[in-house]
């Protein structure tokens, strides 16, 4: 429920709307070097950077606020195939972010006793923000929030789909019914509990956005029924509100 | 449960707080011949001082009937939504937000049903007749959030601990708690064994060490190779350290030793591979005017670093020279801006000149210059 709230928080701030421009702001500006040495004997590869974390008190972002232009239930389609950012690993994910925590101005560090471990993360190529507040420690807080980026990316980030050659992904295959006549492998069913759900929804909604949000559609190419694939679609609560603005975008009735 | 007096406090924070004059050979423990042997420490006043056990690892020995805990909780509620209208000065405020999530973790701690029964009672078909299991009885469970409110005890000394990464550390007064940002001291160390396995062989020092987080932390990245030594001057710290430190079966690879600073490292000079710590740099005068969690209640003696809040941090410097050997890094946190300047001009002058390469300043989360980082020549 927490992952909705967060995902409905944030549908009203971020359009469905895929940016490729990379914000030029994307220097990191936390560490500051000092004498560059380059020592003769091979220390080299011991001198590392470490500069994963880049931190801004920059609160909202300027690519967030300029959604005038679309209509916030329109999900834009690439022309360019965009990069899979569901395949990226966390560290690597975690280095398209900037990571952000709530904190009241002052000096922070040993004088403060502050309990809000909250972590907020911004994936700087598509402006999607993810946030964890629940947690005790900043560590976990920081693991849920990249939970939540990842789900996010799935209901916000479309891939282009070609529908006349369409086959179907493996990480879509496991998350359908084992019904479906497409379904090769005679795995178990991943549910919507297990985070290997995640990129299936993707590669799903996908298939319905090329599908202009046409439930029959799609579930001719999955190989399912129409109610079938409904209430595959119903199990998950993000996945049922991004099908449902998706449909209404086109003019269709909303699936309950 | 054993206190450290207030005056003994007061004399270390002395001792510790002249660190640049302070390193006399003579005046340090017998030297040690190497790590296995070292494994008793000459004051052994720590091995008196037993932790104490923190809520969430108490025997939940006290049977109350959910209606009385419904109770205490809509009390617990109503005493933290009416904090924020008695404060006055608004940068030493509590905030009733933070305080009912304190409340939900105190509720976590004190329960061994699920504690959704407390929170969510208008969804309980029972009556409240039930009774509950508690680690805490209802008495002393009024107190504590009575303590937190109105003493402003910090929670994590109420509840007796601190998550922190993904640890649960035991804490209690007499020793800092961990924060937030010192969390990124042990990222940097993961990211560095990461690049680079040299790093997992040596010994590593955390100095003072206070609850063990950091030398914990680090041990657990190091993998099964590594070996830490955490050293404090705190008697209260040790033992608590040490408690953690067995609490997470790192006996094998972390040692805790007690006394100042580098006094407890004798024989390893130049041979660290790493040193990492979060020494008190809060300048002396600041300390009067600390929120009050944290200035009633922690110890001076991990938050004072003298006039300009670098005593330690200085005297860490040197020490680090004196301790890595060629290619060791080293991480100190500091009062950020500033300071973690001056430490840097520190390092690259004087007799500390040729010492040091790639010296950095690493911002924390919150944008502040936090950390000094660097590599020994």
């Amino acid at each position: 429920m927490a992952i909705m709230a967060v995902a409905a928080l944030f549908h009203a701030r971020f359009p469905l709307l895929l940016r490729h421009s990379v914000p030029s702001t994307f220097s990191l500006s936390s560490v500051i070097y000092y004498r560059r040495t380059v020592p003769s004997n091979g220390l080299s590869t011991r001198l590392c950077s470490i500069l994963r974390y880049s931190s801004s008190v920059d609160g909202g972002g300027s690519s967030s606020g300029d959604s005038g232009s679309v209509s916030d239930s329109v999900s834009v389609v690439s022309d360019v195939q965009s990069p899979n950012y569901l395949k990226f690993t966390d560290d690597e994910l975690m280095k398209q972010c900037r990571l952000e925590t709530f904190r009241v101005s002052g000096p922070g560090g040993q004088h403060r006793n502050k309990r809000d471990s909250a972590v907020r993360l911004k994936h700087l190529p598509t402006g999607i923000v993810a946030q964890a507040v629940e947690d005790r420690s900043q560590h976990k807080n920081r693991a849920s929030a990249l939970n939540r980026l990842r789900t996010l990316l799935a209901i916000k980030v479309r891939n282009k789909v070609d529908l006349d050659a369409y086959a179907p992904p493996p990480e879509l295959l496991q998350i359908l019914p084992p019904k479906s006549t497409i379904r090769t492998s005679s795995g178990s069913q991943i549910g919507p509990n297990n985070p290997k759900f995640v990129p299936g929804m993707q590669a799903l909604l996908d298939v319905i956005s090329a599908s202009d949000g046409s439930i029959a559609d799609s579930a001719k190419l999955l190989g399912l029924s129409t109610g079938g694939l409904s209430r595959l679609i119903l199990s998950h609560d993000g996945l049922r509100m991004a099908v449902n603005s998706m449909r209404a975008s086109k003019g269709i009735k909303p699936l309950k | 449960m054993i206190r450290i007096f207030p005056s003994l406090r007061f004399t270390s924070l002395l001792s510790a707080a002249k660190p640049l004059c302070s390193y006399s050979p003579a005046r340090e423990p017998p030297q040690y011949a190497s790590f296995t042997e070292a494994k008793s420490s000459p004051q052994t006043n720590s091995l008196s001082i037993t932790p104490k056990t923190p809520l969430f690892l108490r025997t939940p020995s006290h049977a109350t009937s959910l209606s009385e805990v419904w109770k205490w909780h809509d009390w617990a509620k109503d005493l933290a939504s009416s904090v924020e209208e008695s404060s006055t000065n608004s940068e030493d405020i509590l905030d009733s937000v933070i305080l009912h999530r304190e409340l939900k973790w105190l509720i976590e701690d004190s329960i061994v049903d699920d504690p959704l029964v407390i929170l969510h009672k208008s969804e309980i078909a029972d009556n409240g007749e039930k009774n509950v299991k508690l680690r805490a009885s209802l008495e002393e469970l009024y107190d504590l959030w009575r303590q937190r409110i109105e003493k402003r005890r910090p929670f994590q000394y109420v509840v007796g601990c601190e998550h922190w990464r993904d640890l649960v550390l035991c804490v209690e007064e007499g020793v800092l708690i961990p924060r937030p940002e010192t969390e990124l001291i042990v990222d940097m160390v993961e990211e560095l064994v990461a690049r680079d396995e040299w790093f997992k062989k040596g010994f590593w020092a955390d100095l003072g060490t206070g609850s063990g987080a950091i030398a914990i932390g680090i041990a657990k990245v190091l993998g099964s190779s590594g070996r830490v030594i955490a050293t404090d001057l705190s008697p209260v710290a040790i033992a608590v350290a040490g408690h953690n430190v067995q609490r997470y079966s790192l006996e094998g690879m972390i040692e805790v030793r007690e006394g100042s600073w580098f006094e407890p490292l004798k024989g390893l000079e130049g041979k660290l591979v790493g040193l990492v710590s979060n020494p008190p740099y809060i300048p002396s005068d600041d300390i009067p005017g600390l929120q009050a969690e944290v200035g009633r209640h922690e110890p001076k003696l991990a938050l004072d670093g003298g006039i300009d809040g670098t005593d330690s941090l200085l005297h860490l410097c040197h020490g680090a020279s004196r301790m890595l050997q060629r290619g060791g890094f080293f991480v100190f946190e500091t009062n950020g801006e500033k300071q973690s300047k001056m430490i840097v001009d520190y390092m690259m002058s004087n007799d500390l000149k040729d010492c040091f390469s790639d010296l950095k300043i690493v911002s924390d989360f919150a944008g502040i210059n936090r950390f000094v980082t660097g590599f020994r020549l």
